[in-house]
């Protein structure tokens, strides 16, 4: 088991830096999700802890070690790539069984554990076939196995659900979280799926080009993002952001306006998501507004609404009354989830809008 | 605003058209060259280039009075097997190995000095093999051998005329291996090599177990096809060692040649090339039942013009 | 589970170093090694095309390039990665800058471009040549090098003019017997055509083409088509259709949709193609030399084999000199389409 830490590491190739320096620390046992859009610099960072690449600058810390010069063979890591990387021309036996033949396992003791990693993902009936023979979601457990059957320190898992479909894709994500559980190892998965991050890790890095743009809970990048990016990436549908100008406790955006619940100045940009507005019919209070557009989810109905302050979504569940596309009706927020961000998109912490 | 649909004369393609130029050059030239060549060895055709007579005679002649065939085709066999399993597979698959596992810019410096004989025109490369094994002291060769190792002078083309015919030709044949392979691994996915790093591999067994593995299709299709390009190729024998001393170095494919134009025994010449051709065709069957033919059979997607 | 005690992580990293370096280091050796005898030779040619045979220089000069050739290997490509960041910009530098100085001060003054007189006075090597020669006077060199030419380049313009339609109906029209004829144009790319001397020498003679450039550059071409065809459909098979659907929509015949979208996209397979057919007919030897028996028609191969073949009053540096002159072209062209050679797949590469 190892605690991790990142003191200023820097990574580029030539002359981009696809990785600025970065200070970061997972604790032992943690499990922790890189969370961002492709070419953020997620799976740079998952290959430097690994070995594959070498920082620019910086270091890489194992439980207080620098291990800057360490070969991945060397780190006791265990990765599942996006890919698999399985072994084309070895069995799934082979294939599992590879990490321990660079390591003094004797042959009894090297089948037992192959068998004992086979069984802990449930792959065992499949232990003689190739890796072409197996369907992606088999050949994902192979490549888990492998990664676990070493009793690896560290267990990094890039972009593990990505190839599978829907539904594996939720019984595999219960299924890898229980096992990091049980084997109590350090965990980074790097993903750009939100709700992969959100339901296996205890904590997610969201990263936005080359750079940590926050470090939380699940609940803490919901709820307080640190800045626009962060909010815009996640929640699903995505957040509404409107910009508009603040004088004192009044925010104007577009036509309409806003009262603040403390007096500020200069650009704010205004937050709300979908799930905290209320669409109802006119006269009901809350914001004048006009259906422009119904976007049926299934479970729920996303609205596009024109307001005064601009066109804002709205999540209702289906079945709920609202008026039809082209009526007028009313836009209640629910004002303490609202969020409010600076000119230069950080969030001001204790600002909202009054009801 | 509307126009009434009026189609336009169809104008259909003639592949016929497309394909004449190109359909009657190799009508002229190659196929009626496989017909004229199998009348010409049933007939008495000698250097006068005259026909006199038809005959089986070309044939007894291959099949059992000939005394030279065996040595010819033992010449062949040890020459074909040596320089496929020492070079054109064998060093071609180091190459490529060793190639690919330095930086890219050492790696293509290597890969291009390799490619220099290839590309070389093969007058300049055999002048070059006759002046590196020239039997005078000044001979490349004979320096070194005199001068570093202190041995007496060799005379190589003489002595050993098979050993330099296989020296010049696997030099020029390790980078059709080396190309091919250098792409087949270049293609390996790079997951597969960051895998196997964790997994604890070393530099040499990522070789052993990622690199290696994956060029066991690509080798035995090199195999076959370097095996058949050796057998009927002689331009660098016959600029060497002209197949000497006497028949000494002399394959098949250039016994061919040299007793067509060296005794203008056209009819035996012609008699013997039909053994060459039929292997030929029967080995490049074989090839494409063994690795198929490797022909993209996607149909046109335009069918009706 | 039971706490590990953490590893010596700053032996591992040392061991690590230590591994990537023998493996890194035996590796280039190796190369370096196995290399040397395919650089000598070339090297032995250029110092043979600037010296004098018999005169001390001739080995001076060799050994000389030899060690300025493995220092320069040496500070350019070896040692670049092992040094630190800050010298690897005027390390390189400085190697090239001593190349120049030491090439200037311990070479050059043993050197003569005497060799090379026949570009500038062709009588010398006819002179030289004729009094002892069995073949008669050689024509000079210029006249071999424009026969050369002439050869490859009317062979390059056929080949491009009969294959690029050929390819093009086999790889996109649709009709019957297509892959027949597809898997025919297969078979002759892999038929042994070395064996076809006799018979096309016979047939040449029939036809009254022996002797005549242009019988030689008629069965050249012939003999490349099938693998021109086949090359020249991987790059059509690789267009995308929608292209071609749009512009037969838009109202183009076949052949417009083919002279005017299509053959565009297959630009690079052209020149490929084009390039690799110019240096087979400009280094062809076999062919020539059956159908080319008198020395009327001089080509480049030809006449190095004469030059070289000469022994009574063979000069080895002119030798050398020719051979300079008949591999540069090669070099300079296969340096220029190399990203283009590339692009021939599988197969397209002469045995």
């Amino acid at each position: 088991m190892a605690q991790i830490a990142f003191e200023q590491v820097s990574k580029s190739w030539g002359e981009t830096e696809v990785l600025r320096p970065m200070d970061l620390s997972i604790a032992n046992g943690e499990c922790v999700a890189i969370l961002g859009p492709s070419g953020c610099g997620k799976s740079t960072t998952l290959f430097l802890l690994a070995g594959l690449y070498a920082p620019t600058s910086g270091k890489v810390l194992f439980d207080g070690h620098v291990v800057n010069g360490v070969d991945a063979r060397d780190r006791n890591v265990g990765i599942v790539f996006q890919s698999y990387a399985l072994y084309p021309h070895m069995t799934v036996r082979a294939n599992i069984g590879f990490p321990l033949r660079f390591q003094k396992v004797d042959k009894d003791d090297l089948s037992r554990r192959v068998v004992e990693a086979a069984n802990l993902v449930q792959i065992d009936e499949f232990l003689d076939r190739k890796p072409a023979e197996l369907s992606g979601g088999q050949q994902q457990r192979v490549a888990l196995a492998r990664a676990l059957v070493k009793q690896p320190n560290i267990l990094l898992l890039d972009e593990p659900l990505s190839n599978l479909d829907a539904t594996l894709r939720m019984s595999m994500r219960a299924e890898i979280r229980a096992i990091q559980r049980r084997l109590g190892m350090t965990t980074l998965i790097v993903t750009h799926d939100q709700i992969e991050a959100m339901t296996m890790a205890d904590r997610i890095i969201c990263m936005s080009r080359g750079a940590v743009a926050q470090i939380g809970t699940p609940d803490e990048l919901y709820r307080r993002p640190a800045d626009t990016f962060v909010a815009g990436f996640i929640g699903s549908p995505p957040i509404t952001l409107l910009e508009g100008d603040a004088k004192g406790e009044t925010l104007h955006i577009g036509t309409g306006a806003m009262t603040l619940t403390a007096s500020t100045a200069g650009r704010i940009t205004l937050g709300l998501r979908p799930e905290d507005l209320r669409l109802g019919a006119p006269g009901q209070g809350g914001l004048p507004a006009r259906v422009v557009t119904v976007e049926p989810l299934g479970r729920e109905v996303l609205y596009g609404v024109e307001t005064a302050i601009g066109r804002l979504h709205v999540l209702a569940m289906a079945g709920d009354a609202v008026p039809p596309a082209g009526e007028p009706a009313a836009v209640q927020i629910d004002a303490a989830h609202s969020l409010l961000f600076d000119a230069g998109g950080r969030r001001i912490p204790n600002l909202n809008i009054r009801p | 605003m509307s126009q009434a649909f009026v189609p336009v004369r169809c104008r259909r393609a003639r592949p016929a058209l497309f394909l004449a130029p190109a359909a009657s050059l190799l009508l002229l030239f190659f196929l009626a060259p496989i017909v004229i060549d199998v009348g010409i060895a049933f007939t008495n055709m000698g250097e006068s280039l005259k026909v006199t007579a038809w005959t089986l005679k070309n044939f007894d002649r291959i099949l059992g009075a000939d005394r030279m065939i065996p040595l010819i085709l033992l010449t062949t066999f040890l020459y074909v097997t040596a320089t496929l399993f020492f070079f054109n597979v064998g060093l071609g698959v180091v190459l490529a190995i060793t190639t690919t596992a330095v930086s890219d810019r050492l790696g293509a410096l290597f890969r291009g000095i390799w490619i220099l004989p290839r590309m070389s025109p093969a007058v300049i490369y055999a002048l070059l093999w006759i002046w590196v094994v020239d039997s005078s002291p000044q001979g490349l060769l004979n320096q070194v051998v005199t001068g570093i190792f202190g041995l007496a002078p060799l005379n190589l083309r003489n002595d050993h005329p098979l050993l330099v015919i296989i020296l010049a030709n696997g030099f020029v044949g390790a980078s059709f291996a080396m190309v091919v392979l250098t792409s087949t691994i270049r293609s390996i996915p790079e997951h597969l090599f960051h895998a196997a790093r964790v997994d604890g591999a070393s530099e040499w067994s990522v070789l052993r177990f990622v690199v290696l593995p994956s060029l066991k299709g690509p080798v035995w299709f090199i195999t076959i096809y370097q095996a058949l390009s050796l057998l009927v190729t002689f331009e660098y024998i016959l600029l060497i060692t002209n197949g000497g001393p006497v028949y000494d170095s002399t394959t098949y494919a250039l016994y061919v040649y040299r007793r067509a134009f060296e005794g203008g025994h056209y009819a035996y010449g012609a008699a013997l090339a039909i053994a060459l051709m039929l292997f030929g065709v029967c080995f490049t069957l074989l090839q494409w039942r063994l690795f198929g033919d490797g022909m993209n059979r996607t149909r046109p997607r335009i069918e009706v013009l | 589970m039971a706490e590990q005690s953490s590893p010596d992580w700053m032996a591992l990293a040392r061991r690590g170093r230590r591994h990537r370096m023998i493996f890194l280091g035996t590796i280039t050796v190796f190369l370096t090694l196995v290399s040397l005898p395919v650089v000598m030779p070339y090297l032995w040619l250029l110092t043979m095309s600037v010296t004098t045979l018999g005169s001390a220089a001739v080995m001076q000069v060799f050994w000389r390039a030899a060690g300025l050739v493995a220092v320069l290997y040496l500070a350019l490509i070896v040692l670049p990665p092992l040094m630190p960041e800050r010298f690897r910009t005027w390390v390189p530098a400085m190697a090239a800058a001593a190349a120049v100085i030491l090439t200037t001060l311990f070479i050059l003054p043993l050197t003569t471009l005497n060799n090379f007189r026949f570009l500038w006075n062709p009588d010398v090597m006819a002179a030289q040549q004729g009094r002892s020669s069995t073949i008669g006077e050689l024509p000079s060199i210029w006249s071999a090098m424009g026969n050369s030419f002439a050869l490859a380049g009317t062979q390059t313009a056929l080949i491009l003019i009969t294959a690029t339609p050929a390819a093009y109906a086999l790889s996109r029209l649709a009709f019957r017997g297509r892959e027949t004829l597809s898997r025919g144009i297969l078979l002759l790319h892999a038929f042994p055509v070395m064996a076809l001397t006799v018979a096309i020498f016979i047939q040449s003679y029939w036809m009254g083409l022996l002797n005549s450039i242009l019988g030689v550059v008629l069965v050249l071409t012939t003999l490349e088509l099938p693998f021109a065809i086949l090359i020249l459909k991987t790059f059509f098979d690789a267009v995308p259709w929608d292209i071609e659907m749009s512009a037969v929509t838009d109202g183009a015949s076949r052949w417009q949709a083919f002279r005017l979208v299509v053959l565009p996209q297959v630009s690079g397979g052209l020149i490929a193609v084009g390039t690799f057919t110019f240096l087979r007919g400009w280094e062809e030897y076999v062919y020539v030399t059956t159908l080319l028996i008198d020395n009327s028609h001089m080509v480049m191969s030809l006449y190095l084999f004469w030059v070289s073949q000469d022994a009574m009053g063979a000069d080895p540096n002119l030798i050398a000199a020719t051979g300079v002159i008949y591999l540069l072209p090669v070099v300079a062209l296969y340096v220029f389409a190399q990203k283009y050679l590339t692009q021939i797949s599988f197969g397209g590469i002469k045995g």
